[in-house]
């Protein structure tokens, strides 16, 4: 190692740790305010009904009610939607899924708005739901919107599969299905909304992206943009579900209604019902390969249930799409994928976003492949794994990152080698799984993807970050301080990020994608060298010598002399002068025109992945069906560590929701409601870790990122289910194709498909 | 509904409150209390982000009604640190990144000290044992499980 760094690589303890370790950090449901009116939301007791009347008369008689609020009061947009606005932020004239919103009740006590939510009469007339995605492109099912059921579909390959088949010995063709997954964070949403006595509205939200709920609460409200500020609280968690800007635009309805201030926080049922969740999906996968086991081609058909809005679902698509050939190379691919309405509660953005369905799907293919042509899971991915310059089916070429891909593998070789020396306790059967994963960053090609963030030097030398896109827990912001601090050449503890408030910070978009590290960073380090420009200029003036003749060092500026003064120096003394040295950087990200492919649609390809592997051993109980995952090794390249234990963090929890998309999480319905608690909705807790677990973290540098890194945040939680998946077969040759693995299905009481 | 008045000691200080009957241990902290460090994840009893201790023993807050409380101790988070100085338990939290999103980690802490005050030196087993209530989505639990034991030998809960 030639690197000398001061931040990056080392673990850092994040600034926030202090305040949530004492229990003084202020998530929106606990900022203190004055005059708080408290809103509640009446929503659908039905999956899918026509509105024939609401009738509020009782509701507004209710001492202490101020406003009941349907669609009809809406004085803007009546729809949301991130990417086609087909969501009512209220519902009138149809329901569409349980738990959705039909009358907002805002009231001096929550004691008063829950008893005026009960006392709103709706009649209903009951429609027919669907809930299969597969049942719902047929022709007579329900119709939930006026363009039908399927909301997008995407149609892709590369060669002739045909062909593929033809050249194939032997042929692996299995459907695969993936169950209703929560995001499962820990803070329900919350939004707090004030109406300013200027006339414009502030509203703080637990969001991953505020500068999108500004827009649509503007729409909403049918007010500028710029009268509408919107701050961010600390987020308790989001993986994704917290994308839609729902609460937002009803905590602001009910503050303009009552030109006062309303707090919207959602029970844990409502959560569990109106956030977004991962798709559903099926996939009809068939792969082709030669006797040597060289993969010839892939054919796949997904449906995904997207619930009754769109959300994310079209931009979902693309990724559980293009990962369909995994980390391999195929030469004849072709995909057809599905994004279908239903009368099931909401699929949207989830941590993974498509990736996690599609690699259950195509690892899981691969052992099946691997036993007919009697190689062992190893040979068969050291096979087809793809290398630096090849190209996938989307007509990506593969970069030299993907060198990572082939060092996961070996190292996942190792791994397994150890895991099947464990001894086996009697009574038990054991098993070990490996899985590969890769997972794309970024938003996809021609979607406009530009992250803004602007650096202060406050005039006692610290430097304060503008973050413009939230930390949501997973500890962007340290991150962003590290980079800052390595880049200026100062202490971490120094550097210090604001909150996010669209009044003074920039724009830096939607925090997703595993982009963040990626995107903060590279703008963070073109920023601190304006910074150093701005203060070398203000150092100039001050010194009467030209700012090209100073130079900026580890908080120090040199004059031609040789001779070094403190920064703060100069800061002080201009700030003395009303002179704020500031940067502002913006980082787009790259879809350079002559790699990426132009034939797809908007938002696809992804030219970037991380790539990652996983190896885990399992002991079954043969009688009971049980399976306990007792070693897991999470392999995974991030290209340049930044912070060490926030790498870690991100990984070790991630694999514990893998292990729970695997084994125990589904939200299913459940007479006339869902699964929609903690009690049935089953969340890994401090007793289901593997008794062995280790992260290794691999660095192979993405050179177009900061000091080398790219993303985590998503690939840990991918290959996980597959390698437990593979792991159960090896002990006891069961194939398992729908999640989660429950004792039943291993024990083959109730087969699914 | 009814209402009742109560005497109770939350973090060494006497607060005296007029409660009504259906009133949760969660809400008189939150809503009367202002202490908003005990978070409301569920108000089920199942994910432990509102555990407290009640009389040393860690409860979900949200399933104690109020009028219980006449005549008992209650200490949340904002009780752990005397005078600005963390707990171990507190220090290990944070030094060993056993804080992502925080939102589980008032009621991890409350668990964890109520284990290691009964239990000064735990196995891990009885670490994961005592935090199975305490629900968390961010850390697969493997920091939060290291940062206890790291406390219980280098000062435990106090």
């Amino acid at each position: 190692m030639t690197e000398n760094y001061q931040s990056i690589g080392k673990g850092v303890i994040r600034k926030d740790a202090w305040e949530k370790a004492v229990g003084k950090a202020l998530y929106t449901a606990d900022l203190p305010v004055e005059n708080l009116s408290y809103g509640v939301i009446l929503r659908s007791p039905h999956h899918h009904a026509r509105i024939l009347e609401i009738d509020t008369s009782a509701a507004v008689r209710v001492p202490g009610v101020q406003a009941v609020i349907t669609a009809e009061d809406i004085p803007g947009e009546k729809v949301f939607g991130p990417l086609i606005q087909d969501q009512p932020s209220l519902a009138w004239e149809v329901v569409r899924h349980l738990g959705e919103p039909v009358v907002l009740v805002i009231a001096r006590s929550l004691k008063a708005a829950e008893q005026a939510r009960e006392s709103v009469k709706i009649r209903y007339q009951e429609l027919e739901p669907v809930f299969d995605p597969l049942e719902a492109v047929q022709a007579d099912a329900p119709q939930l919107h006026p363009d039908g059921n399927v909301v997008s579909e995407i149609h892709v390959g590369d060669g002739d599969p045909e062909i593929g088949f033809q050249e194939a010995d032997v042929i692996v063709e299995k459907t695969f299905s993936l169950p209703r997954i929560s995001p499962g964070y820990m803070e329900p949403e919350a939004s707090l909304a004030v109406w300013e006595d200027d006339g414009t509205v502030t509203v703080w939200v637990s969001s991953q992206h505020p500068f999108t709920d500004q827009a649509a609460i503007s729409a909403a409200l049918n007010m500028p943009v710029d009268r509408v500020r919107v701050k961010g609280a600390v987020i308790g968690g989001a993986f994704g579900g917290k994308e839609d800007s729902s609460l937002a635009i009803l905590a602001a309805l009910g503050a303009w209604k009552i030109q006062g201030t309303v707090r919207l926080v959602n029970s844990r049922r409502e959560s569990f019902l109106a956030h977004p969740k991962r798709h559903p999906a099926h996939i009809h996968y068939k792969l082709g390969a030669r006797k040597d086991g060289t993969i010839t081609a892939v054919q796949a058909e997904a449906y995904m249930d997207t619930g009754a809005y769109a959300s994310y679902g079209p931009a979902v698509a693309m990724i559980l799409t293009e990962t369909m050939t995994g980390s391999y190379r195929v030469p004849h691919v072709r995909v057809d994928t599905f994004v279908v309405y239903t009368n099931s509660p909401l699929s949207g953005a989830m941590r993974g976003f498509g990736s996690p369905q599609t690699h259950f799907a195509v690892e899981s293919a691969l052992d099946m492949l691997a036993e007919k042509v009697e190689l062992d899971p190893i040979q068969i991915r050291e096979k087809n794994i793809l290398h630096p310059g090849d190209q996938i089916f989307t007509k990506v070429t593969i970069n030299d990152s993907a060198l990572a891909l082939t060092k996961c593998l070996q190292k996942g070789r190792e791994l397994v080698e150890e895991f099947r020396a464990v001894p086996t306790p009697e009574g038990k059967l054991s098993g070990v799984g490996i899985a590969l994963a890769a997972q794309s960053m970024g938003l996809g090609a021609n979607v406009p993807d530009d992250s803004s963030h602007k650096l202060e030097w406050a005039p006692d030398g610290s430097v304060l970050i503008y973050l413009g896109s939230p930390d949501l827990g997973q500890g962007l912001a340290a991150a962003a301080e590290q980079i800052t601090a390595e880049s200026l050449g100062i202490p971490f503890d120094q550097v210090r990020s604001l909150p996010l408030d669209t009044l003074v910070t920039p724009n830096g978009n939607v925090t997703c994608a595993s982009r963040m590290t990626y995107l903060v960073g590279n703008a963070l380090v073109d920023a601190s060298q304006k910074l150093i420009q701005a203060l070398l200029k203000g150092a100039g003036r001050l010194l009467d010598i030209p700012a090209d003749q100073l130079n900026y060092q580890n908080g120090m500026v040199l004059k031609p002399d040789g001779s070094e003064i403190p920064a703060v120096e100069f800061i002080s003394r201009l700030a003395e002068d009303s002179i704020t040295l500031e940067a502002e950087s913006t980082f787009s990200f790259p879809y350079p025109e002559e790699t990426t492919p132009q034939h797809l649609p908007i938002g696809m390809p992804h030219v970037l992945y991380c790539f990652g592997a996983q190896v885990v051993r399992v002991e079954v109980d043969p009688d009971l069906g049980t399976v306990e995952v007792t070693h897991l090794a999470a392999i995974h390249d991030v290209g340049k560590v930044i912070n060490r234990l926030g790498v870690e963090g991100q990984i070790e929890g991630g694999v514990a929701t893998g292990l729970g998309y695997a084994l125990s999480e589904t939200m299913l319905r459940k007479g006339e409601s869902w699964v929609d608690s903690f009690t049935e909705y089953l969340l890994p807790t401090a007793l289901d870790l593997p008794e062995n677990y280790q992260t290794i973290i691999l660095e192979v540098p993405e050179t177009s990122g900061p000091y080398g890194a790219k993303g985590v945040g998503e690939i840990p939680l991918v290959p996980t289910a597959p390698a437990v998946a593979n792991a159960l077969y090896d002990a006891i040759q069961v194939r398992i194709c729908d999640l989660p693995i429950t004792p039943e299905k291993v024990l083959g009481l109730n087969k699914v498909s | 509904m009814a209402h009742h008045m109560i005497s109770l000691l939350v973090n060494g200080q006497k607060e005296k409150l007029l409660v009504p009957s259906n009133l949760t241990l969660l809400h008189v902290l939150r809503d009367m209390l202002g202490l908003t460090g005990t978070k409301n994840g569920c108000e089920a009893g199942e994910c432990g982000a509102c555990t407290v201790l009640l009389d040393g023993e860690p409860v979900n807050s949200c399933m104690v009604l109020a009028p219980e409380l006449d005549g008992r101790e209650v200490i949340t988070v904002e009780g752990l640190a005397k005078d600005g100085q963390l707990t171990p338990l507190q220090e290990a939290f944070a030094e060993l990144s056993a804080v992502q999103c925080g939102y589980c980690t008032p009621g991890m802490l409350m668990s964890a000290t109520a284990l290691l005050r009964r239990k000064p030196h735990p196995t891990q087993q009885d670490v994961q044992e005592a935090l199975v209530g305490n629900l968390c989505r961010c850390t697969g639990y493997q920091r939060i499980i290291d940062a206890v034991m790291v406390a219980s030998r280098t000062g435990g809960a106090e």
